[in-house]
């Protein structure tokens, strides 16, 4: 082994950062799943009748469906009875009504986190609401957001506050028998997010969330809801770490967006979940379904990540483009080292008149972790003037990994302009070796080339998760080159 | 929908009754029984197969094919204009069967080797069946089974063809719904080249039937086969093929292929790179309308570090065609220093044709050099304003641009005469011709 490839593995080999267990008690249920379970996941929420027939509905579905094998990943069967369906921090008699009266230890949590939940948090001009495990602990902000008429809270409070909206809109983008994570999501999801921005209302503040998996053995199933009326304009932030733990861990998020006529939402993501440790033992799986709906006629949403965490990414942030003249974005960077496994990528559809869509996808992929870009653009009949760019690009960093790309294309409108362009390399020594001739050592060196390799991914970011993203980056990667 | 394998295709029972050549050779006939069985478990792939996603075999399982061909009537005069070549050796299979009155094959030079497969199975054990494997998804069973002519060619070490060779595959369209099953076996040793022509062609416009074909290639070190294949046959006509070579050290194989005709064409090409230094180029194609269907499947394995591949498919759909491109490439572990390169590109001209394209790449080493795009577009409006303010007429301005598009494939092709020949077959065939 080189001197410099000795060095590079040193980093490449730090510890997970942010891995470390709050002891909190927790509410939660036996490990197990059947109606029982469901109904009573309904029953501690304290949902309405006809959540828990749609609970059902998706349930009875799941049982019908199979696990999807396709995925270029390889992880042994989940058994789906040995995960604890519920769980959250223990109640105090009526909640929480101010940060003080918000359980410590779980500040303390946040704090090693970075979350800006308490002074910092408006500086920041940051609203969190804190999803811990389950169970959301703390709004912040709420006020602010209520005088211009927006809703920000957890999906339980909005199932029993504004029932109506959550009714028309649940399960609209993403239905319950899409597929199986998602079947599973709707039988069993216990919280989330539901944003609604009202007509004309440009949110004033970037909207955020933090997701952290706690108690050992709980699948967390989130289910988000954003929706943004005609002419309104929302900037939502999702960042993710969790604790180091030896089991895996299924995490099966629904996330669903709904933009109406020249609305704008723009999701991004900073997802850090445990990767498991360099042999692969341990990590998160994460199993995702991300869809947005540009309902509307000149709508556009814009979906930003960085992943660089879990031991399995299965994701495809897709865009539905029904409205005419709609826009659909995708930036992503994705990493992977030692074992990990991602598949990611997105699915464009175009159904009206004169969208449009571009994808950009940088996958860098280390140790013998394995990376694929898996993507689809279908162009519709009616999709008239339909364009699509597509750009992904991969780097790789030891001669054990794998970065692998399957693009699917389906234009069935003359009019449409598809392009499609992929490339794969390693940092060349030529380039190195440039920088190190000027004073940067290897490691600077390496980060700064793959900080440029990823600039049009980061650029579309928040701008304080950019600064969270370029030291992740970091974090997971520095000079892994070998 | 039902499975296709449920489906019970005619074609198990045919296998079990006809006499099929080379009943007296062990390895051949142990060959077909595996296959046998390999295709009464598998059948014929379904949708749901992934490679199969976008090309259904429905309308072809619900033919009945005959597998005996009348006698037909082709007069040397009337294959001579059918041949693409001119001055070739020329080995000619009309309905199935090999012609010895048609062919040219008499008098080949010293080192170079064509004969009819039926006569030549007991030399192909090295070759036979080593370059595709039967459990893969498709119809490689189904041909393997059922086989009954094509060619074999062998090329001796250091010869270097001065002929090109032709294969000339015809259906007269004389017996309805004839299905054949051929099988070309071409083996090429050490610093070896040969230049050959796979061409398949009806008489008749509209006659239906099934061509399956597989060529293997076996290329030994620094050997060089220059590939070119052009299937235009009837718009009724299935014809299913497969084109698979294994490559050793320096080795350069070329592939064109070239795709006009049937209603239904599917190609699965595959080269494995398994020396260093060794190329491959994969060029191909297709010019579809009407209701033809037509599906490209590429697959390019550089096994050992230092190899290259270079690929572009080019396509141009006008109707109701539906035109589907697959091409992968993998990048074996330790297959450092390789350098690939992939394209494929369409233009549609018609309102109703359909393309699903999806390169691939799956790359497992890290020190390469590997690209690919593909494009979906339409004629260039501003290409279209410059040949028309220069008095040309629409139709011949957007024929023209067309062929520009097309003829962009044969560019790489340096025989000539060869260049020449296929080039005035897309012309004749573009739409709205010049």
């Amino acid at each position: 082994m080189t001197e410099q490839s000795q060095q590079l593995e040193a980093i490449t080999q730090k510890e997970y950062k942010a891995g470390f267990v709050t002891d909190i008690e927790v509410d939660s249920l036996p490990p197990g799943l059947n109606e029982d379970v469901v109904r009573q996941i309904s029953l501690i929420k304290n949902e309405p009748e006809w959540m828990l027939e749609w609970r059902l509905k998706a349930f009875r579905h799941w049982l019908t469906m199979e696990t999807p094998e396709w995925a270029h990943v390889h992880y042994p069967a989940i058994d789906y009875q040995e995960i604890s369906y519920y769980s959250a921090p223990k109640k105090k008699t009526d909640g929480p009504k101010s940060l003080d009266e918000v359980d410590p230890e779980l500040l303390k949590t946040y704090e090693k986190l970075g979350v800006p939940l308490d002074e910092r948090a408006r500086l920041a001009g940051v609203a969190v609401d804190a999803v811990f495990d389950s169970v959301s602990v703390s709004n912040t902000f709420k006020d602010k957001l209520a005088e211009e008429g927006i809703l920000f809270m957890p999906i339980s409070e909005a199932i029993q506050e504004h029932p109506e909206l959550v009714k028309k809109y649940i399960g609209s983008v993403v239905p319950h028998k899409d597929n199986f994570y998602a079947a599973l999501n709707s039988a069993v999801f216990t919280d989330g997010s539901f944003v609604y921005i009202p007509k004309g209302v440009r949110c004033p503040m970037e909207l955020s969330t933090y997701f952290r998996i706690n108690a050992a053995n709980t699948g967390q199933f989130e289910r988000t809801l954003i929706i943004a009326d005609d002419d309104a304009y929302v900037s939502y932030l999702e960042g993710c770490t969790a604790p180091m733990r030896d089991e895996n861990q299924l995490h099966a998020a629904v996330v669903e967006l709904v933009a109406m006529d020249r609305a704008e939402i723009k999701y991004s993501t900073v997802q850090n979940w445990y990767p498991g440790d360099e042999n692969g033992k341990g990590g998160i799986y994460n199993f995702v379904t991300k869809r947005a709906a540009c309902r509307g006629e000149s709508s556009k949403v814009s979906w930003t990540q960085v992943e660089t965490g879990s031991a399995i990414t299965w994701k495809y942030p897709s865009v539905v483009l029904q409205g005419d003249n709609s826009v659909g974005e995708f930036y992503s960077v994705a990493v992977t080292n030692n074992m990990q496994q991602a598949d990611t990528g997105t699915k464009m559809i175009h159904l009206g008149k004169n969208t449009s869509s571009t994808i950009i996808s940088k996958g860098i992929s280390a140790g013998r972790s394995q990376n694929a870009y898996r993507g689809l653009v279908r162009i519709g009949p009616n999709a008239e003037n339909a364009r699509n760019y597509t750009e992904c690009d991969s780097l790789l960093m030891s001669d054990t990994c794998g970065a692998h790309t399957f693009p699917y294309i389906e234009v069935k409108n003359p009019t449409a302009k598809v392009e499609h362009e992929a490339s794969t390399s390693k940092i060349s020594e030529d380039q190195l070796f440039y920088c190190k001739q000027r004073g940067l050592d290897a490691e600077d060196a390496v980060s700064m080339i793959v900080n440029g390799f990823c600039k049009q991914v980061i650029r579309e970011l928040p701008m304080e998760f950019a600064v969270e993203a370029q030291n992740l980056l970091g974090l997971s990667l520095e000079g892994s080159v070998g | 929908m039902k499975q296709l394998t449920d489906i019970t295709t005619p074609f198990d029972d045919i296998a079990a009754s006809k006499t099929l050549p080379g009943q007296d050779i062990d390895w051949l006939q142990q060959l077909r029984e595996q296959a046998r069985a390999q295709f009464q478990r598998q059948g014929l792939p379904s949708k749901k197969v992934e490679d199969w996603k976008y090309t259904s075999l429905w309308a072809l399982s619900q033919e009945v094919f005959t597998h005996e061909a009348g006698a037909s009537q082709l007069d040397e005069m009337r294959c001579s204009q059918t041949a693409l070549l001119e001055t070739a050796y020329r080995l000619v299979i009309v309905d199935g069967q090999f012609s010895a009155e048609l062919s040219h094959i008499d008098g080949l030079e010293t080192g170079l080797t064509v004969q009819p497969l039926s006569q030549a199975f007991s030399k192909t054990k090295s070759v036979l069946g080593q370059q595709v494997t039967l459990e893969k998804a498709g119809l490689n069973a189904l041909n393997t089974m059922l086989m009954t002519e094509g060619a074999y060619i062998q090329v001796t070490a250091n010869t270097k063809v001065s002929k090109p060779v032709e294969l000339l595959v015809i259906n007269t369209g004389e017996t309805d719904k004839l299905a054949t099953h051929l099988r070309h076996v071409i083996d090429i040793a050490e610093n070896a080249e040969l230049t050959l022509v796979e061409h398949y062609v009806s008489l008749a416009d509209d006659s239906v039937g099934l061509t399956d074909v597989i060529s293997e290639v076996n290329l030994a070190e620094n050997a060089r086969l220059n590939h070119f294949k052009l299937q235009h046959e009837s718009l009724s006509h299935y014809h299913v093929a497969t084109l698979a070579g294994k490559q050793a050290s320096s080795s350069i194989w070329h592939t064109n292929n070239i795709s006009l005709g049937a209603k239904l064409a599917r190609n699965d090409i595959h080269s494995q790179l398994l020396g260093e230094q060794a190329h491959v180029t994969m060029d191909g194609l297709y010019l579809v309308a009407g209701k033809q269907h037509v599906d490209n499947h590429t697959r390019i394995d550089h096994a050992v570090p230092n190899t290259t591949s270079e690929e572009i498919y080019k396509g141009v759909l006008d109707g109701d065609s539906h035109a589907v491109f697959n091409g992968k490439v993998i990048v074996h572990k330790d297959a450092q220093k390789t350098d690939a390169n992939q394209s494929n590109r369409n233009l549609l001209l018609s309102r109703t044709c359909e393309i699903d394209t999806k390169p691939e790449m799956e790359i497992y080493a890290d020190d390469v050099k590997c690209g690919h795009g593909s494009t979906v577009g339409q004629l260039d409006e501003q290409q279209l304003f410059f040949l028309r303010a220069r008095g040309m007429n629409e139709t011949s301005a957007r024929s023209l641009l067309t062929y520009a598009f097309a003829v962009e494939v044969l560019q790489r092709i340096s025989d000539m005469p060869i260049r020449q020949a296929l080039s005035n077959v897309i012309e004749t065939r573009l739409p709205r011709g010049v």
